[in-house]
């Protein structure tokens, strides 16, 4: 009995360290100089409307060090408005949106990243791309074609923890359950895998909002890593320039 | 047939030219008459287009036109396209935008007619003074008008250096003397009022501004020399007629300034001061500021604040149309509220020691283009407050919207 404790004791660490190796292969293997993708967006709310918006999306750098901009350019509305995000490696990102109808960019504080944007089912903080020591993993299962690994972030979050699904032949993010104190927050599956580049990149990304019953259905279109980008690009006055 | 070099002409332009615009209807109905306006429901007609194109990545020229109508007499029924926005009434066809804007690495110049904004606060912006409006149908609810101008940015690390300079002067649009939003004095009941116009300044004016990103704070220093956008009124007494006669004029002023937001592990302080000093004989030396707390909790955003000022140099009486100092001394405060992706609400307040001002707002999104937005404002007060002397004007509004 006392040996079969000594040897559970063991596996666990040994299992922590595994976790997070396996997403450090992930965010290698994931690992571009930028990015960028024209989304379709499908909104459909708790009482079945369908929304339909779309935005363009440009990363340069790559998780925990990277800048990106997202602009939407559909419905016509909400044309020009974008957001800013700034990552860090060692802390929450900044971010600053901006809107052409006021004609000023606001900083969204930490506290406020638990909000949806702009309509969708992403809060800000999922369009954030932290860093894999920015979590501490745990590696729960082994589901044959796939790992399930439990995520805690060591800075501020919404979440409180999350579990994570891992595709092992590629080390593809498929699967993510998003939890708060309350429970089952949001389910992100990334669906429809393809090689760019040598990149394993899911062409589509759903989010189901547990709480208020509504998905997003994210497409991504035109994707390209490795472009030639600037980082004055990704800077306020950047954001500024809406049309 | 088009040749393949024409398509990829076509292709390549489309991808250089942005547009978007919108048209609108709005509709205003007052339960009650004013003393100088005996109107129930006036309707407004926007048309506006902005567009840019894209000559290379360092270079763009955009534009912003409008054209609209009314049922009030607000807008002017010519068709004269006006280039400067500085004219009493609203003009019919107007270039709201058209400027040119050159970015090379950490500098950013645009030049031209364009819209500069600077402050952090939303309640009120005392330091930002590149922005007149128009208040010619709404002193709550206004419109920014563009400023002729060369707009110099430097952006390095967490810094960036905003230089201006204004060669045209640009006004704040008034209401108009027969109209309800002009609140007269007692004094002027029954006499004949006559609106002489304007006197626009010669010079030009400049400002300059330094604002720092930090990882938890964001602060500005600025500073403004030129004229202030609000006018002050000259009144004469014409005996032949007994009428008096306003003239607008627009006295000097100059601006230092600041701003600031930190957000905290609860809510975001921000806050936004200037203290304003005038060589104009006769016109008031005064310190405006502004704090508040936001907050965005799921799917509400809310916003609380106090806006106060100071007067380093009083002068007996003024006539003057100041709604920036008018909302002064109040505590204001807005929620909004997401319901889902198509629809919301809204909240705005403004408490003062005398007076009142609450709106509301619902909003609906239909298909991808309609947006119907309806809203009721209630106003009270006394006669001697800013915001009671509108008491009459409280209002029931439905605005129509297809953007495109």
């Amino acid at each position: 009995m006392n040996k079969l404790f000594l040897v559970a004791a063991l596996m666990v660490p040994a299992f922590a360290q595994d976790a997070r190796q396996i997403m450090v292969d992930v965010q290698k293997r994931q690992h571009s100089d930028s990015q960028r993708y024209e989304g379709t967006l499908e909104v459909t709310s708790g009482n079945n409307q369908l929304t339909t918006k779309r935005w363009i999306y440009q990363r340069i750098g790559s998780f925990g060090n990277s800048k990106a901009i997202l602009r939407f350019t559909a419905p016509a509305e909400v044309k020009g408005v974008g957001l800013l995000i700034v990552n860090h490696p060692e802390r929450a990102s900044d971010q600053w949106m901006w809107r052409p109808a006021i004609g000023r960019d606001q900083r969204i504080a930490l506290q406020d990243r638990s909000t949806r944007f702009f309509g969708t089912d992403f809060s800000f903080e999922d369009l954030e791309e932290r860093d894999v020591d920015q979590y501490e993993y745990k590696l729960l299962a082994d589901e044959g074609a796939s790992w399930k690994i439990e995520s805690k972030p060591r800075k501020s979050s919404q979440y409180e923890y999350s579990y994570f699904w891992v595709q092992k032949e590629h080390y593809n993010l498929i699967k993510i359950e998003a939890y708060n104190k309350k429970g089952l927050m949001r389910v992100i599956d990334y669906k429809n895998h393809e090689s760019i580049k040598g990149i394993w990149t899911p062409r589509l990304t759903e989010v189901y909002d547990v709480t208020r019953k509504s998905r997003t259905i994210l497409k991504y279109e035109k994707l390209e890593y490795n472009l030639p980008m600037k980082d004055e690009d990704f800077t306020l006055q950047a954001l500024r320039r809406d049309l | 047939m088009m040749d393949a070099g024409a398509l990829m002409l076509l292709a390549f332009l489309g991808q250089q030219f942005e547009q978007r615009g919108f048209i609108e209807n709005r509709t205003v109905a007052y339960p009650q008459t004013a003393p100088n306006d005996s109107a129930h429901v006036v309707d407004e007609m926007l048309l506006r287009e902005e567009a840019s194109y894209k000559f290379t990545p360092w270079f763009t020229l955009s534009g912003a036109f409008d054209a609209r109508t009314d049922s009030h007499r607000q807008t002017a029924r010519d068709g004269v396209v006006d280039a400067d926005d500085r004219s009493i009434l609203r003009p019919a066809l107007s270039l709201r935008r058209l400027s040119a804007t050159v970015h090379k690495g950490k500098v950013t110049a645009e030049i031209g007619r364009q819209f500069i904004r600077w402050g952090k606060t939303d309640i009120l912006n005392p330091t930002d003074r590149f922005a007149p409006k128009d208040y010619l149908s709404s002193v709550v609810d206004s419109d920014f008008l563009g400023v002729t101008a060369a707009r110099f940015t430097v952006e390095s690390g967490g810094n960036t250096v905003d230089l201006v300079w204004q060669p045209w002067f640009t006004p704040s649009r008034t209401p108009l003397l027969n109209q309800r939003w002009t609140a007269l004095p007692a004094e002027a009941a029954g006499l004949p009022l006559r609106d002489a116009g304007a006197v626009y300044p010669g010079g030009s004016q400049y400002g300059a501004r330094w604002n720092h990103v930090g990882s938890g704070y964001e602060y500005s220093l600025c500073f403004f020399d030129g004229r202030q956008n609000l006018p002050s009124f000259d009144a004469i007494f014409t005996p032949p007629d007994f009428s008096i006669q306003f003239t607008r004029t627009y006295p000097q002023l100059r601006l230092y300034g600041g701003d600031a937001a930190v957000p905290l592990p609860w809510l975001t302080i921000k806050g936004e001061a200037a203290y304003f000093t005038s060589s104009t004989p006769g016109a008031e030396e005064y310190a405006l500021y502004v704090i508040q707390l936001e907050r965005q909790v799921k799917e509400w955003s809310l916003v609380a604040g106090y806006a106060g000022s100071v007067v380093t140099r009083d002068v007996a009486s003024p006539l003057q149309f100041a709604p920036d100092r008018g909302f002064a001394k109040s505590f204001v405060g807005r929620a909004g509220f997401t319901i889902d992706a198509n629809r919301s609400l809204a909240m705005e307040t403004a408490v003062r020691a005398d007076g009142s001002f609450v709106r509301f707002e619902y909003s609906q999104l239909y298909g991808q283009h309609w947006r119907a937005t309806g809203g009721v404002a209630w106003i009270r007060g006394d006669m001697t407050d800013f915001l009671g002397e509108y008491r009459r004007n409280s209002y029931a509004s439905l605005a129509i919207r297809y953007s495109f």
